[in-house]
């Protein structure tokens, strides 16, 4: 297999939190020595709960942030220290699809404009090919090209954010970060909407990350899934083996939280319930970051994380899978 | 039990797939100008305007009188059918003296503002954009420009350049620019934090795109609406400037000028201070009145 799509290595990404200036300066680690690599066509599914770092490590790999350590490579090329200038004609391979299809659009653009946008930002096209381009792209999304005219507040939540992926799809990009896509829709066009993504990658060979707390609907769409927990990938493997057979005990416990539509059925997993809070993550608990709510948790979780291991077909960071 | 019958019948036939738009597409400009157009006010006060300026313009030209005609044979005349104004001590037309003064004092009011508005948005928009110690330097720079009063820098443009309207105009602009900024900048700053300019980030737009492209027409509501009340602003310190004599100076008129003319023998003529000083007011009357009537269109309650 040649060159994964993309590969970030140790990647490390804080930031401050504001206190008064005679406090000691604080930090969050919002995304804490993560390592990946997607190949071409493929998704990975990052979860976690809320505040693990998800988004921030989307966003990070991206270079919307600044990445303070690690790597990050995008099909070999080393894209960490590339100014933004150099940046620039990555940018067009590597594209965003964002959470929130209210906010993400400008609200004084036609549908029009906003998908011709980034082809006139990299002088694709002439001007009549690109509105045609346009109109093709809408039709590619489930849009009429006779919306062309109208402005994002005429639309709906799941058409917005189909005039989000046909903004997104006008570059041709081979690499999306979809950073929370379904959560500000509903079921039936969550299920559309990730219909649509597997369609268009499919037809492309685009490669994913999908960013989500649906767990149901990122095991639908993903190859491999990756878990964070407070800023750590605990755990990452092929999702079918995550979701059937999980090891970490963390996502253990976020597995058999989702709902089953069948409570009886034969495979419903025992509850796991975690005990206290998700520790605060400005100061992370030595050691294993879940180890304030493991209960395997052992003297020498608490005194170094450890490393990703392999592990019945994927990695765990683990003690009790250590070799 | 209520029938249902009674009260529905099933749809025709509908064509698949379409979903019916029941609202007219509406841009957001067409939208705010029908809100402008049901502000009755405001709507007045446009006409009113648009009324002072096409006569402001035309009025001279057509104007059997020259402005600056003297003819010390008919001078302090009171208002006839000859002269509808009267004339002044000079003989001159009051009438298209008044309107002559009118097109100068609504030049200095548009232009400065068009510069106004331009370094405003400019400044603040690059202030507010790229924030930090940029913003911070900028800000400082801007304070120390506001803190000198805005007559000491039109008394000294006017000594090094005299007192004709570029000097005005120059002065009125020297600090004028100043609240526009303000404004811009606080607004890019909320702007920017939200989606759509990161989406414009991923998207590859450079910094500028982002800035003038995506930020500042989300911004054009309280920059139009601040342009609106900045023009009526400029007429009145003109005004107040030639009334107090640093002004435009004769034969040039404006309606400030005009007035201070006529303050000599306002004892014994009082009409040929009326006419400047009620042109004076319905113009600042119109501007503001229209520049309310857009802050209304322009932020309706509860809307995105």
């Amino acid at each position: 297999m040649g060159e994964p799509v993309i590969r970030v290595e140790h990647l490390k990404k804080s930031f401050r939190v504001k206190g008064s200036f005679l406090e000691k300066k604080q930090y969050v680690r919002a995304v804490n020595d993560v390592s990946f690599s997607i190949e071409k066509g493929e998704t990975l599914g990052i979860v976690g709960e809320s505040g693990c770092g998800k988004s921030t490590l989307g966003r990070t790999i991206l270079k919307i942030y600044q990445p303070e350590e690690g790597h990050i490579y995008f099909e070999g090329t080393d894209l960490t220290d590339l100014s933004e200038k150099q940046m620039h004609p990555y940018r067009k391979k590597m594209q965003m699809i964002f959470q929130d299809p209210y906010a993400s659009l400008n609200p004084r653009f036609t549908v029009g404009e906003m998908i011709a946008e980034p082809m006139e930002i990299y002088r694709m096209y002439g001007r009549k090919e690109r509105m045609e381009r346009v109109r093709e792209l809408m039709e590619v999304v489930g849009l009429k090209p006779d919306h062309i005219q109208r402005y994002p507040h005429e639309f709906s939540g799941g058409q917005r954010q189909r005039i989000g992926i046909a903004r997104t799809l006008a570059l041709n990009p081979e690499f999306i970060v979809c950073d929370e896509p379904f959560s500000a829709l509903d079921v039936s066009i969550q299920a559309q909407i990730i219909n649509l993504l597997e369609k268009i990658q499919d037809e492309q060979k685009i490669s994913y990350i999908v960013v989500a707390h649906n767990l149901n609907a990122v095991r639908h769409i993903s190859h491999n899934i990756g878990v964070m927990y407070l800023g750590r990938l605990v755990e990452i493997g092929p999702a079918a083996k995550i979701y059937s057979e999980p090891l970490h005990p963390y996502t253990k416990a976020l597995i058999s939280s989702i709902p089953a539509a069948d409570p009886n059925s034969a495979g419903m997993m025992d509850r796991v319930l975690l005990e206290g809070e998700v520790p605060s993550p400005i100061n992370v608990p030595a050691g294993c970051p879940f180890s304030t709510r493991c209960k395997y948790c052992t003297e020498k979780c608490r005194e170094r994380m450890p490393e990703l291991a392999e592990a019945d077909g994927r990695k765990v960071a683990c003690v009790l899978f250590q070799s | 039990m209520l029938n249902p019958d009674e009260y529905f019948e099933p749809l025709g036939e509908l064509e698949k797939g379409e979903e019916a738009v029941a609202v007219e597409s509406k841009s957001f400009w067409k939208d705010v100008w029908d809100r402008f157009c049901g502000n009755k006010k405001a709507l007045a006060g446009l006409v009113l305007l648009g009324i002072i300026v096409l006569i402001a313009i035309i009025g001279p030209i057509i104007s059997p009188y020259p402005y600056d005609g003297m003819d010390p044979s008919i001078s302090n005349q009171g208002s006839g059918l000859a002269h509808w104004f009267g004339t002044d001590q000079m003989g001159r037309d009051e009438f298209t003296r008044v309107l002559y003064g009118a097109r100068i004092s609504l030049m200095i009011g548009f232009v400065a503002t068009a510069v106004n508005v331009i370094i405003g948005v400019i400044y603040g928009g690059i202030a507010g954009y790229i924030g930090g110690k940029t913003d911070m330097v900028m800000m400082r720079i801007m304070d120390v420009i506001y803190s000198v009063p805005a007559m000491i820098y039109i008394i000294l443009i006017m000594l090094i350049l005299g007192s004709n309207v570029y000097a005005v105009m120059i002065g009125i602009c020297v600090n004028g620019w100043v609240n526009m900024a303000r404004i811009v900048r606080s607004e890019i700053i909320t702007l920017k934090e939200r989606e759509f300019s990161m989406a414009a980030f991923v998207l590859g737009a450079s910094k500028r795109r982002i800035l003038f492209r995506h930020l500042v027409i989300n911004a054009m509501g309280p920059i139009i609406v601040t342009a609106t009340l900045m023009v009526p602003q400029a007429i009145f310190n003109e005004a107040f400037l030639s009334f107090i004599g640093i002004g435009i100076s004769a034969p040039q008129a404006s309606l400030g000028t005009l007035a201070q003319d006529a303050k000599m023998l306002l004892a014994k003529y009082p009409m040929q201070m009326v006419y400047p000083v009620a042109v004076i007011c319905l113009v600042i009357f119109a501007l503001n009145f229209i520049g309310e009537g857009l802050e209304d269109a322009l932020n309706p309650k509860g809307r995105d």
